[in-house]
């Protein structure tokens, strides 16, 4: 198990890649959020996009699952996360795209009174053409490999 | 013309409290089966081990059930064109299943930036709540409105 000591300042990582269907786009969309440019493709294209487009939401549910993959696939010792300092979704997420994701840590500091630490870091999702879609910067909680004294 | 809220309706200190969204188990298991597979999210069984003590709502599909409620209550009505991301969000208490919640927002500030696509942007903060009127989940939303006159 990777426990909070052993997350280090600086330390990158990559989080697989995911393609959007048409079909996945629309049934988020139906189901949280929707609005016609992420339900109706032919309503879509009189919009500001062009175009179908995932909901934002529906992009962070996915850079949420590559996490999962990550978090299983590393064995992190992750207990959660308690927010989100800033999300931003910088471009639109078209059917077809192939996203892939890269996290930095950014800073990592122990819990006083638990079991934990906490490790802030930055999550970008990035399209096949390189271009940042998604970028984050999050919370997550560690067990401790010692319990603090 | 119409009578939508667009940019300049919006007022600052503007509050809004909206939404009904009842939590089911199968609806959390189903969300996160697909985006958010830990153990506390998935497994009823292994969650009661858990530090949560029992099946608890991946904190996106949360946000998940947030953006429903604004699509239901405050889209309507509203000039909004989706929105540019979010600021401070924090997961402050376990959803669980049975858990009726509600939102209450309030328009926090407006961004007098140059215009995008004749729209501006609208900082909206939001509590999700829960049948006790615990807050669940906060967070500011920067909504994009468009303008009345772009």
């Amino acid at each position: 198990m990777k426990y909070f000591e052993d997350v280090q300042t600086g330390e990158a990582d990559t989080l697989g890649s995911h393609v959007f269907t048409e079909a996945e786009i629309i049934a988020f969309a139906k189901k949280y959020d929707p609005q016609p440019f992420h339900t109706d493709p032919e309503a879509a294209k009189t919009t500001i996009f062009g175009g179908l487009i995932a909901s934002g939401w529906h992009t962070c549910a996915i850079m949420m699952r590559m996490t999962a993959d990550t978090i299983r696939r590393n064995h992190l010792a992750t207990t959660g996360s308690p927010g989100v300092d800033s999300c931003r979704w910088l471009r639109p997420v078209r059917p077809g795209d192939t996203l892939t994701g890269r996290s930095v840590v950014l800073e990592t500091w122990p819990s006083r009174t638990r079991p934990f630490g906490f490790v802030r870091s930055r999550i970008e999702l990035l399209n096949q053409r390189g271009e940042i879609v998604l970028s984050l910067i999050g919370l997550s909680m560690y067990q401790r490999r010692e319990r603090p004294a | 013309m119409s009578d939508l809220i667009y940019f300049e309706d919006v007022l600052i200190g503007q509050t809004h409290r909206f939404g009904h969204y009842k939590v089911t188990a199968e609806e959390i298991v189903e969300f996160a089966r697909e985006f958010d597979p830990q153990p506390f999210h998935v497994d009823a069984e292994a969650a009661k081990q858990s530090m949560f003590g029992g099946l608890i709502a991946s904190g996106w599909h949360t946000g998940a059930m947030f953006i429903r409620m604004i699509n239901d209550h405050a889209i309507p009505g509203s000039a909004t064109t989706g929105a540019i991301g979010f600021d401070g969000l924090k997961w402050l208490k376990p959803v669980r299943p049975g858990d009726v919640l509600s939102v209450e927002s309030r328009v926090k500030e407006k961004v007098d930036a140059p215009s995008r696509h004749g729209t501006g942007i609208v900082k909206i903060e939001s509590r999700v709540l829960n049948q006790q009127d615990d807050a669940v989940m906060t967070l500011t939303s920067l909504v994009l409105y468009r303008r009345r006159n772009p």
